[in-house]
């Protein structure tokens, strides 16, 4: 087995132990990080870049980034957190951002899902139509 | 001769010698020339006559000898010059022979490189008609993409100015319900 196998072996299994209630806990993130460093390990750098890399993984999943034309109202931005729960689960951070260049409309991205109902995006796929 | 001169002078003892004796002819005087003269003959045909008829005759072969092969050579002219018109007879049959198919062959040579000048004519033809349609087909779809470019980017500008927060929030619950579906 490759270094780099074994590598991204213990960071998968230390990632593992991170989790409470398939969600990721930031103490034990911090604790396992802090471990690692001060231990010494061989494979250090190596097995920490595979941990952090799993870490921004799970933490894209489980962060929403609603952008709107104008800002959405309090009713509207409750149920779309409703709506990106159900979908998604609990532990979904959202976060709502004012983006006038959508034109109009709403785009959410959950981890490399896409829900794209802006104006510019309309606008973008007409102009590849022609 | 003197025999017969001398019996002819026995024979005619009388008329003869009546006639010599009116023309002062002494006989003994006459048969030593006649003597004399015999032996000059003599001598004459033996050194002199048979040499030259020797020779005349020797000219004489070589004239005919000439003549003959005046004749071998007039004969083998004759045939020479019946050979070579056979010659230029066959010449003449053969050139014509070569001249058709020569002929014939520029003749086919003429027609294939027509049909190969024709084929490589419509060639270029479809080709120009084929790079003429794609040119067309390019020029048409850069047109539609500058227009469709064109349309997007005023439809951007105005867009924003004519949406109402009603519509705004329409196109937000449209995207809100997608997500929930």
């Amino acid at each position: 087995m490759t270094r780099n196998k074994l590598a991204k072996r213990e960071a998968k299994q230390l990632f593992r132990l991170c989790m409470v209630d398939a969600l990721l806990d930031e103490g034990r993130v911090r604790q396992v990080a802090q471990h690692v460093s001060a231990a010494g390990y061989r494979y250090c750098p190596a097995v920490l870049a595979h941990f952090l890399r799993l870490v921004k993984l799970d933490q894209a999943r489980h962060t929403a980034n609603v952008e709107s034309a104008t800002p959405l109202p309090e009713d509207l931005q409750a149920s779309t957190q409703a709506s990106l729960t159900r979908l998604y689960g609990p532990g979904l951070i959202t976060a709502f951002v004012h983006r006038p260049s959508l034109i109009g409309g709403m785009r959410v991205q959950v981890g490399s899902d896409v829900y794209d109902g802006s104006v510019k995006a309309a606008l973008e796929a007409l102009e590849k139509s022609f | 001769m003197i025999a017969f001169l001398f019996l002819a002078a026995q024979a005619s003892e009388g008329q003869v010698a009546k006639i010599a004796r009116t023309f002062g002819v002494d006989w003994l005087h006459l048969g030593a020339q006649i003597i004399s003269f015999s032996i000059v003959c003599a001598v004459l045909y033996k050194f002199a006559y048979r040499q030259i008829l020797a020779m005349l005759e020797e000219r004489r072969q070589q004239i005919a000898q000439g003549l003959a092969n005046a004749e071998k050579i007039k004969a083998e002219l004759d045939r020479t010059e019946a050979q070579r018109q056979e010659v230029m007879t066959q010449a003449h049959a053969q050139g014509a022979t070569f001249i058709e198919e020569a002929r014939a062959a520029a003749a086919r040579v003429l027609e294939q490189e027509t049909q190969k000048a024709i084929a490589a004519s419509e060639q270029i033809i479809s080709k120009a008609r084929e790079a003429a349609a794609q040119d067309h087909d390019r020029m048409l779809a850069e047109l539609r993409r500058e227009v469709g470019r064109l349309v997007v980017q005023a439809t951007t500008m105005v867009t924003g100015k004519i949406l109402t927060p009603e519509d705004h929030r329409r196109l937000a619950e449209e995207t809100e319900r997608h997500i929930a579906a």
